[in-house]
């Protein structure tokens, strides 16, 4: 039932001790990198006084401090890069040493053992392989439990279902929006999944609501689980439900938690709602402290039904940034403005709206053309709309549905411009 | 030297009146007009009375406008003759942009604008072959 059970049930008071342990192992670590080098901490003797001592690392401090800012290793023990999308504004670069690797594996084998997944089982990973940590995450996590793993990537959903009917699948991980999308899919070529060996779906990379995963659940005949991770930290594998589906475990042996207030940046109590700030306790390649990762949820440590001891969050409520996920990619409005700002030809008011088109989000961006410089022909702006298309898709990795606007058509704001309209 | 105007709009309802209640309200007289789509969006292009009035006007409006060197010659109105005319085109290799065309008075003359990159040859070509143009003092003034 557990992949490691001492740790998985260790008593709260031993995981604390251990985690104070692990911190001043962490902070001295850390110290290694040039961002941190210069903090005054050393050593601390309780987590308040870590709290009270250690300011909070934002993710613009990794973009400020790009590309090896936090590297606290030599280059020669670093064996793993990963990145968030785009070139605007300096990505997020996560580094990683063969331990780091070897810990972040064991972290998700830990979670698909606790969902009931077993040496024998056969595992199809519809995820992004490369710099996306979601592919590959899960694909060391899945061959160290032993499971036969599919490395077969997203998209060309017909070819999923081959694989699926072909060798059986019964773990699968999945967008829960390509899950519904697929599907129909499944309709159209007269299968029912149900009749398939279908047993567990990992669902994660993207918000998704209780009753998403309860339609998932009863489309397919399979447990859905909810799946917690993010790259800054080493990517999948922070967290996840346990069989009782009653909260996202996270794993404190790895990770210190907070709930802030994400206005005030104060501590909140266990059960309250905020923002949830980590901690790496393992990490050698690029330790954070009190990472903010801009996600809302609750904490509570109260003890779950499974027996493990390491603290539950919620289901991810929402940002406190203006982060956007469309389909399990992150990206920033600011990506976009960049990007299309820099083109020829493109006016000063643009809007982003995001929508959901059978099962899956589209992105849309509607830019107004340029009236100086708009010499009358239709080609020119249909070369315009195919130049702002493709850079956008070079540096977010979405490809977008642009649309051009006349001048003065698109709101106009007073003050701050809500630029963004997200009707999913 | 002849102009038409060529204006960016959004294909959506509504979209084009909006430049036609400009033109109608300052007393503009249409001659032609002429619409290229693109799906979402497309391009209209007209040629009025008053042209470079009309351009400012627009442009004040908020219009996304610019103007665009035409030749607009004269056909008579009878079958086989914008055929002929597309035939000395081909023969000297000229590529039109944009072709549309009005009657003038029914079943005597009709006049045929044309939109070409190489633009001087265009009316050489067509100057060398006997074509007359339509004056551009009715373009200035009505």
């Amino acid at each position: 039932m557990y992949w490691e059970e001492n740790i998985e049930t260790l008593g709260v008071e031993e995981l604390k001790k251990q985690q104070l342990k692990l911190l001043n192992l962490t902070i001295t670590q850390a110290k290694k990198s040039p961002f941190y080098k210069n903090y005054a901490v050393d050593k601390v003797d309780s987590l308040t006084a870590f709290q009270e001592r250690v300011p909070f690392t934002r993710k613009q401090d990794l973009r400020d401090n790009f590309p090896y800012g936090f590297l606290a290793t030599d280059l020669k023990n670093s064996i793993r890069l990963h990145s968030s999308s785009g070139t605007t504004g300096n990505p997020t670069v996560v580094f990683h040493t063969k331990k780091d690797i070897e810990e972040w594996t064991n972290q998700v084998a830990r979670c698909m053992y606790m969902i009931g997944m077993r040496p024998g089982d056969v595992f199809q990973n519809t995820m992004g392989y490369g710099l996306f940590t979601g592919g590959l995450g899960f694909h060391y996590g899945a061959e160290a439990l032993g499971a036969l793993t599919i490395p077969i990537g997203p998209g060309n959903s017909k070819r999923q279902i081959w694989f699926m009917q072909t060798f059986g699948s019964n773990v699968v991980h999945i967008l829960p929006s390509y899950a519904l999308r697929l599907y129909s899919h499944f309709e159209e070529e007269k299968i029912d999944p149900k009749g398939l060996k279908l047993r567990i779906f990992i669902i994660g990379s993207e918000p998704h609501s209780e009753e998403m995963r309860q339609q998932i659940e009863q489309l397919y005949g399979v447990k859905a689980y909810n799946s917690y991770g993010l790259s800054e930290v080493c990517g999948p594998g922070v967290g996840f439900e346990c069989q009782h589906q009653c909260g996202i475990h996270i794993w404190e042996d790895y990770y210190l938690v907070e709930i802030i207030d994400p206005q005030t940046g104060k501590v909140l109590p266990d059960g309250e709602e905020g923002e949830l700030v980590l901690t790496t306790l393992k990490r050698e390649a690029m330790p954070l402290l009190r990472y903010r990762t801009g996600d809302l949820t609750r904490a509570t440590s109260s003890k779950c039904a499974c027996g493990r001891s390491h603290l539950r969050i919620d289901r991810i409520k929402g940002r406190a940034d203006d982060m956007l996920i469309i389909n399990g990619v992150n990206l920033f409005p600011i990506q976009i403005e960049k990007t299309i700002m820099g083109i020829p030809g493109v006016g000063k008011n643009y809007l982003i709206e995001i929508k959901k088109e059978n099962y899956m989000d589209k992105l849309y961006v509607k830019v107004e053309v340029d009236k100086e410089i708009f010499e009358g022909t239709l080609a020119g702006l249909t070369q315009l709309q195919n130049r702002i298309t493709e850079e956008l898709r070079s540096e977010i990795t979405v490809s977008p549905v642009v649309q051009l606007s006349e001048p003065g058509s698109l709101p106009v704001w007073e003050g701050k411009a809500k630029r963004v309209n997200d009707l999913r | 030297m002849a102009y038409h105007l060529s204006i960016f709009v959004e294909n959506k309802p509504g979209k084009l009146e909006k430049v036609t209640k400009i033109l109608a309200e300052n007393n503009f007289n249409i001659y032609g007009i002429y619409l290229a789509s693109a799906g979402e969006f497309g391009v209209v292009k007209i040629l009025t009375s008053n042209l470079e009035e009309a351009y400012h006007l627009l442009r004040k409006e908020g219009f996304t406008v610019s103007k665009r060197k035409v030749t607009i010659v004269l056909l008579p109105d009878k079958p086989g003759e914008m055929h002929k005319l597309l035939t000395i085109l081909s023969c000297n290799n000229i590529n039109l942009e944009d072709c549309y065309g009005f009657v003038l008075e029914a079943k005597a003359q009709a006049a045929i604008v044309l939109e070409a990159e190489k633009y001087p040859l265009l009316e050489e070509v067509l100057q060398s072959k006997g074509y007359r143009f339509f004056p551009d003092e009715k373009l200035a003034s009505q």
